[in-house]
């Protein structure tokens, strides 16, 4: 597969989804005037990742992808999709990828911090919560 | 204590562009550079939704009744050691209860039964998921101590106009 960058705005995030470096990133602010437009992409390409994986053995699928996650601020809107990429995560922690997702937030952001351990209780993955 | 000016003041229009401005506006003001960060994002993250439900839940009005009829507007304003921020804009009369029952319900909730309500209302299929579904309210709930006061004024045969205040403490 191939990697997918998306460049930061002032409302939107960087996402960088780089298999072959084992390495998902989401950093920034996420209020983009169009959010299912923005996300659309990012699930279509989690989707065919998963179905690339799914067709390999087991011995082959990746290993120790990590997925960072270092949002500033994100409106509610932006958290459904948020949520929808964790549920696409989810899915190839199912096929047995060995997933490190680690939950960014400032140190007195307790509603970051919140909303993480949230995100992570919904979509039922573990996460490591680290102080940015 | 003390009233202050208004951080931001702004009655017209609300395009993404507006937005924008008015969010740089809140940035670059003494008053809100002064809070805790956390307080901060709170008060930014609520001027974000209310804007958002400005452009989810206006009601369109055109001709004549659009000189005639109030425009939306968007204010932040400490008061009393607080933050309030107070939002308007025009409805059709026929989303007044709705509204009002969404907002009854969520200011009759506890942190536990906001959290609960957060999380049916996320996991939703929505076949217009940017329209928000509520989600927007129930995450500015979750951020103010206090209840979401609201009121809506007669505007017309076939509108409302519905002004909501959220408050957050410094």
């Amino acid at each position: 597969m191939e990697k997918l960058t998306i460049e930061p705005t002032a409302n939107s995030p960087l996402i960088v989804l780089d298999p072959e470096m084992k390495n998902f990133e989401f950093s920034g602010e996420s209020r983009p005037e169009n959010v299912r437009k923005f996300y659309l992409p990012v699930l279509e390409w989690l989707e065919a990742y998963t179905a690339s994986q799914e067709s390999l053995q087991d011995d082959q699928r990746t290993s120790g992808l990590q997925c960072l996650f270092n949002f500033e601020y994100f409106n509610s809107t932006s958290a459904k999709y948020i949520l929808d990429i964790f549920k696409s995560l989810n899915a190839l922690h199912l096929l047995g990828l060995d997933l490190k997702i680690k939950w960014l937030y400032e140190e007195d952001d307790e509603d970051m911090l919140e909303v993480g351990q949230e995100m992570s209780r919904m979509s039922k993955l573990t996460f490591e919560y680290i102080i940015s | 204590m003390e009233n202050k000016e208004a951080i931001i003041d702004f009655e017209g229009s609300i395009s993404f562009e507006t937005m924008e401005k008015l969010l740089n506006q809140l940035k670059s003001a003494r008053q809100f550079n002064a809070l805790r960060k956390p307080v901060r994002k709170r008060v930014y993250g609520t001027v974000v939704e209310s804007i958002d439900n400005i452009f989810k839940y206006s009601a369109p009005v055109q001709g004549k009744l659009r000189i005639l009829q109030r425009p939306p507007q968007i204010q932040v304003k400490e008061q009393e050691g607080k933050f309030v921020v107070s939002a308007g804009n025009l409805i059709q009369n026929d989303q007044v209860d709705d509204l009002r029952f969404k907002l009854n319900r969520i200011n009759k909730m506890d942190d536990k039964a906001l959290k609960s309500l957060y999380e049916e209302v996320i996991n939703k299929e929505t076949s217009d998921r940017d329209r928000g579904a509520g989600l927007g309210l129930i995450t500015m709930a979750l951020r103010t101590d206090e209840n979401i006061r609201y009121h809506f004024d007669p505007a017309g045969p076939v509108h409302s106009y519905f002004t909501m205040h959220i408050t957050i403490k410094e």
